[in-house]
């Protein structure tokens, strides 16, 4: 193993795009939470859900129709599930909320196995896309480029919008203090059902770009949602310093980890959230003080 | 603090005459089906004590049974220990991580103590995962059962593991009651309660919070410990944290806080997952919409709704008769 700039450069990129995937899932999952105090490990199905609707839609109209309208859809089963059990979940503690999501969770895994089958599904990168770029002395696939890129993109909207825009400071309001902030006049159930359909279109997004990475299979959302979990656990709940401080953490500490201590890298990044959990219990970064 | 009521005691002698009959009755198949709800049984046990008593909803308890499990492998196969001082050893190793998993989680509460706790589980699973001597993905086979012909009985005959499985599972059933009714479990039940008070008393409330939890663990590491003699084998699969989700699940199905409710969720859950996985391949979406709805109901599970109808029905007699004791309806004070 050479350890020289292309070695760094490399691996660094990878870490990067593991980084910007985990951000666009764990995002929505923390304010969610955040605002709403609600546990959502189902999560995770959503992502899953949102690759096999691209991957599905690719069939038809190519990547660039899964890319656009799996989010939507996504949001659309968000909507289902937003007024069906979660609303009524709301005012439940965190035990109820997070079995009620355990059994979601059960209940989607079995549900995209019986509509698309327990055969992994692939889709092909669009031919924009495709190809590779030189970069730092090595050569990228663009595909990964373009995922960091729609990461950082995805951030800096969201920072724009929690924090310069009035629908930011009433989510920001919500999130510091529901009540009060219902007492100010904000119509907090209304902005928790808005923030719930933005993060499950979120993660729908996330499983339509991760799908041309990985194989869609039913149990992708099983094994996304530890590491989503960490990542808002390490970054603190609810808020986006957060989201992208832990994912950026996750992304690194397990990307080096591998490559430079294999026997310990899957240890090291679950030692690290006991580590952060120790020293402060709400996490990096937490919304509130 | 933990009570019997007649309810309790008679759901104890039903289910205990059902495994009894079972065990001496079943045929092979029934046997291994019994047997797996014995120790499923124990492991959600393990669980009731630190989620329904002192309010630590675990999601490592999967993981401390394979610690036992993994243990009780070792101990007993690699060092040549013998199988009766291995599963002790088994049984205090698991504790020991079980304290200390409960000393260092007792600050968080909530979604962090379950996320930290979920945490330990899994750096538990990744490492045997990882780990050659552990035989890694591949596990390690040919776990040999105790050996108890000395006292003539041959562990190796289903129908004795089966019965032994039952005789331990009713003594840690008796060593549940007994440590949820010393100081320790009262001071348990005090923490859930109101962990501020506990701690202006005077209480060191990590302590309070590590010990049961270790004692659990050690419960939890002997339901490992007889998995591996049950299964003869055992992976990394026996760490992961959707078997800490599942008992989770079997506690919720039971009904949390009542350590009966839990056994009945136990026997539900495995009967049911044989009973649905032998009709269909998607058992598990009937199991999470059942899960869903009890959840919903906001039910404590099916023996914590039975509790809920009989403690009901027996205060509307207890009315009834003191309406007929006052014939003239002069309200008492009592």
């Amino acid at each position: 193993m050479s350890l020289d700039l292309g070695f760094w450069a490399l691996q660094g990129l990878n870490a990067l795009q593991l980084s910007m995937l985990l951000f666009l899932l764990s995002i929505g999952l923390t304010v969610i939470f955040g605002l709403m105090h609600f546990v959502n490990l189902a999560h995770g199905s959503l992502y899953a859900l949102g690759a096999y609707f691209a991957a599905t839609l690719a069939g038809f109209g190519g990547y660039w129709a899964g890319f656009f309208l799996a989010p939507v859809a996504v949001a659309g089963v968000g909507v289902l599930l937003y007024s069906g059990l979660i609303r009524r979940m709301r005012k439940s503690g965190p035990m109820a909320q997070v079995l009620v999501t355990f059994g979601l969770i059960f209940a989607m895994l079995d549900l995209t196995r019986l509509f698309w089958g327990d055969l992994a599904l692939a889709i092909e990168v669009p031919e924009v896309l495709g190809g590779r770029v030189a970069l730092l002395g090595i050569e990228y696939p663009t595909y990964r480029l373009f995922i960091i890129a729609l990461g950082l993109a995805i951030f800096a909207a969201l920072a724009f919008v929690l924090g310069r825009t009035q629908i930011g400071a009433m989510i920001r309001a919500g999130v510091d203090n529901d009540a009060m902030a219902a007492c100010l006049g904000i119509n907090v159930e209304r902005l928790f059902f808005i923030v719930f359909c933005v993060g499950c279109a979120l993660a729908g997004l996330a499983g339509a770009v991760a799908a041309p990475l990985l194989s869609v299979t039913p149990d992708m959302g099983l094994q996304i949602l530890i590491p989503t979990l960490i990542v808002i656990v390490i970054g603190g709940l609810g808020s986006l310093k957060g989201a992208i401080a832990g994912s950026l953490i996750f992304g690194f500490v397990q990307t080096f980890g591998a490559v430079l201590a294999p026997q310990l890298a899957s240890v090291l990044i679950y030692a690290l959230l006991a580590a952060v959990l120790v020293v402060k219990p709400v996490g990096l970064f937490p919304a509130k003080g | 603090m933990f009570k019997h009521n007649t309810l309790r005691y008679a759901v104890l002698v039903l289910l205990a005459a059902g495994a009894l009959f079972q065990a001496l009755t079943a045929e092979y198949f029934g046997l291994e089906i019994l047997t797996e709800i014995l120790i499923l049984a124990m492991l959600v046990l393990a669980l009731d004590i630190v989620a329904g008593f002192g309010g630590m909803v675990s999601l490592c308890h999967g993981a401390l049974m394979g610690v036992g499990a993994y243990a009780f492998a070792l101990l007993a196969g690699q060092a040549g220990i013998a199988p009766v001082l291995a599963m002790a050893g088994a049984v205090a190793f698991s504790g020991g991580i079980a304290w200390v998993i409960g000393a260092i989680c007792a600050r968080s509460h909530g979604i962090y103590f379950i996320m930290a706790t979920l945490a330990f589980g899994q750096m538990a699973y990744s490492f045997v995962f990882e780990s050659p001597v552990l035989g890694g993905d591949d596990g390690i086979s040919g776990i040999a059962r105790l050996d108890l012909t000395q006292i003539g009985v041959d562990l190796n005959d289903s129908r004795s593991f089966a019965l032994f499985c039952l005789a331990l599972l009713a003594v840690v059933y008796g060593a549940s009651v007994l440590i949820l009714r010393s100081g320790l479990g009262r001071s348990l039940s005090g923490v859930m309660h109101n962990e501020q008070r506990m701690r202006a008393l005077g209480l060191t409330v990590w302590r309070v919070k590590a010990d049961v939890f270790g004692l659990s663990g050690m419960i939890a590491g002997l339901a490992g410990a007889l998995a591996a003699q049950h299964s003869m084998f055992i992976s990394p699969g026996l760490l992961s944290w959707t078997v800490s989700g599942e008992a989770l699940v079997v506690v919720i199905l039971g009904g949390l806080g009542t350590l009966v409710g839990p056994l009945v969720g136990a026997v539900a859950f495995v009967v049911l997952k044989h009973e649905l996985s032998a009709i269909t391949t998607y058992w598990h979406l009937i199991v999470g919409v059942i899960l869903i709805a009890v959840v919903m109901s906001r039910a404590n599970g099916i023996f914590g709704w039975i509790e809920a109808r009989w403690g009901a029905r027996i205060e509307r007699r207890v009315a009834d008769a003191t309406r007929k004791q006052q014939p003239d309806g002069v309200a008492s004070d009592a």
